[in-house]
């Protein structure tokens, strides 16, 4: 991309370069760090797995939250699904399959069925629970979300088919892949986290083209006015029925990832506070943004990690993140995404108050009241793909 | 002529007050129809009845949808089921999708129009059919100079006028208007009126208005229906209703003239 084409005139500088910037230049980048953390030291391969973990369930969250409007507190029950999904498919069909394909290579192909397996479970959860809750709105769906959350916990705890092993969840064990002279350990740090990063960035991109589809506009015009929708012929409840099941099956592969990240799928998965992990990351980034969840999710667990290095703050940590949540939402309504590209354009922006088009910043700054949770949510992306077409016609 | 839209006794209560009550109506789509009345007439609410919003405490509704002259009943329809059946409608309290651009607005109309609401694979700007019908559109409304701003920037003129665009994406049969003068200056309301005769003589589309601007009125009007507190007090030509002894009177200690 040049943006530097368009008219080349020097007000516009500042906002070409930043916009070069917000793409290819940090694909790369991201691309190169990507990279570069398989290197990094076990733990801290760890953690990033865990980052990108937490970053894709937030963002499936949100295709529901920012991207169509419906505040959902029960999407753990997803996480869960997918978690123990996979994990009873390792624990009750990996005998079964090393028989079948040899004991060799079954590691792989348990751990992929399972991951069909947990993202089916998980449609099929949704299918049901997404057609009853998005009769409500507002206050009422995040309370029916919240309560089908919670009564997957209890399920999950009072395991009444002998599935789930109760509180003390189901233990993943990944296996070796043993083929002749090479073999691979599927649950080994690094080997996971090359798993885990191209499962997340594909479903990523995946997600970025349903946002940018003829089905993720009409999710933005629905959470903008939903009775505008229908008066254009738009089927608003079967609309968010439809995106409650993709938004839950992206949170579904989380999950899938989760358990073998964590080596067990556990009944906390879909407790409430997991939940709010999801809602909590994406307020702290910024819901209005496609980044935003992902970018708060790395906030969230990095803080988290930097306050348990010191044991005497540990115990505070939720208390941090109330404080650090109460500032947000109180001065940062557009979460960290936003509060980065305000800067963006106060550094490289000022003076082109006239340029109305390239930063789009100016709708941001006062956005700070109801119309902030109303913002483009793709907009990040979108500013650019528009200066694009600027250029091309 | 033919009637494109017909109400039978239609009725809606909210508790004791009788809002419409048993209006009876049949529109023609070779007139532009106006709904006049005071404040608190029951104008919006027909229109919510109409358009599924509200449920009918009593009687029908009957909307032609095809090329053909028969009716369809759509007094049970949902709001999207009547929008697909050809009746559009423009909101007193602008109603617009307010966090996207101009373009964005109309391009979910189309989307919806044809159909491919569902389609999360393709780029919702790379259907070529549906770009055209867009710069169309908004060239047809004016709005092509603003396309790319975010209508929550816009003036109170511009969203008014993005407000009609957006009903006519969806190529209605019938168009409700509900006071699309609301809250205009009189540049504004000059330019709107002039708008809607363009429409109306280059659409197939028939157009219902209320509306409180009584020049506005009498310019756009070939058929006046006056609602009072809920039935019709009188309905024809302007020059016949508008001198009517009791409309003057149902206006009378209503500011609103
Ligand atoms: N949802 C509702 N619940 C209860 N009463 C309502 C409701 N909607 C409208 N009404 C009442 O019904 C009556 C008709 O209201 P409506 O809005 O249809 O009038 P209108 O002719 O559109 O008035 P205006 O010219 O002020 O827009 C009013 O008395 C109003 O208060
Ligand atoms: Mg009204």
């Amino acid at each position: 991309m040049s943006a530097t084409d368009t008219g080349g005139r020097v007000s516009r500088f500042g906002s070409a370069v930043a916009e070069g910037w917000t793409r290819e230049r940090l694909g790369l980048l991201g691309a190169v760090a990507l990279v570069l953390v398989a290197f990094a030291p076990p733990f801290q391969v760890y953690l990033f797995t865990d980052f990108l973990v937490v970053a894709l369930f937030a963002l499936g969250f949100n295709l529901l939250y920012g991207y169509t409007g419906l505040l959902s507190f029960g999407h753990g029950l997803f996480y869960a699904g997918g978690a123990y999904g996979i994990a009873i498919v390792l624990r009750d069909l990996g005998p079964v399959i090393a028989d079948v394909v040899g004991a060799g290579i079954s590691p792989l192909v348990t751990f992929v069925l399972g991951g069909v397996v947990g993202l089916a479970l998980v449609v099929a959860l949704a299918v049901p629970v997404g057609w009853l809750s998005v009769r409500l709105e507002e206050i009422y769906f995040a309370l029916i979300t919240l309560a089908f959350g919670m009564l997957g916990y209890s399920l999950i705890i009072q395991d009444p088919a002998g599935l789930t092993n109760g509180t003390d969840g189901v233990i993943v064990l990944l296996g070796t892949v043993d083929l002749g002279g090479f073999s691979l350990r599927i649950g080994g740090r690094r080997i996971y986290y090359a798993i885990s990063a191209v499962t997340v960035v594909a479903a990523v991109y995946g997600v970025w083209r349903v946002v940018n589809s003829p089905f993720g506009t009409v999710c933005k015009a629905i959470r903008e006015s939903p009775d505008r929708a229908a008066a254009l012929g738009i089927d608003v409840s079967h609309h968010r029925w439809m995106t409650f099941i993709v938004s839950a099956a992206v949170v579904g592969i989380a999950g899938v990832l989760r358990a073998g990240l964590a080596s067990v799928a556990s009944p906390g998965l879909t407790h409430w506070s997991t939940s709010a992990i999801a809602v909590i990351a994406t307020v702290i980034g910024g819901a209005t943004y496609f980044y935003g969840p992902i970018v708060g999710a790395f906030i969230f667990l990095y803080i988290r990690w930097a306050i348990s290095r010191f044991p005497a703050l540990e115990a505070y940590w939720e208390l941090f993140f109330g404080a650090l949540l109460i500032a947000v939402v109180l001065f940062f309504k557009q979460g960290a995404v936003g509060g980065l590209l305000l800067l963006r354009d106060r550094l490289f922006g000022d003076g082109d108050a006239d340029d109305a088009g390239s930063g789009g910043g100016g709708a941001r700054d006062d956005g700070g009241q109801a119309t902030a949770a109303t913002d483009d949510g793709a907009e990040s992306g979108d500013d650019n793909a528009r200066a694009d077409r600027g250029d091309n016609s | 002529m033919t009637t494109v839209l017909k109400t039978e006794d239609l009725r809606k209560q909210f508790g004791q007050l009788t809002a419409v009550d048993d209006v009876s109506i049949e529109i023609d789509d070779d007139k532009i129809t106006s709904i006049i009345g005071p404040n608190g007439a029951g104008k919006t609410t027909f229109y919510n009845l109409l358009t599924g919003v509200l449920e009918p405490t009593s009687g029908s509704i009957w909307l032609r949808s095809g090329e053909g002259d028969e009716l369809a009943d759509v007094t049970d329809a949902e709001p999207h089921e009547v929008a697909q059946a050809g009746l559009s409608r423009s909101y007193q309290i602008t109603n617009i999708f307010e966090g996207l651009t101009v373009r964005e607005n109309v391009r979910v109309a189309r989307i919806s129009h044809e159909g491919t609401r569902l389609d999360f694979r393709s780029r919702a700007t790379g259907d070529e059919s549906v770009e055209a019908d867009v710069e169309e559109l908004l060239e047809l409304t004016g709005l092509t100079d603003i396309a790319d701003t975010p209508c929550d920037t816009l003036s109170h003129g511009e969203k008014r006028t993005v407000e009609i665009a957006l009903a006519l994406a969806i190529e209605p049969n019938v168009f409700l208007m509900d006071e699309p003068t609301a809250g205009m200056n009189p540049t504004e309301v000059t330019e709107i009126v002039s708008l809607i005769r363009e429409l109306d003589a280059d659409l197939d589309a028939t157009f219902v208005v209320t509306e409180h601007n009584m020049d506005v009125v009498t310019d756009i009007s070939d058929r006046i229906v006056v609602l009072a507190e809920g039935s019709i007090l009188a309905d024809g030509a302007p020059e016949d209703v508008l001198t009517d002894e009791r409309v003057t009177e149902a206006y009378l200690g209503s500011d609103s003239v």
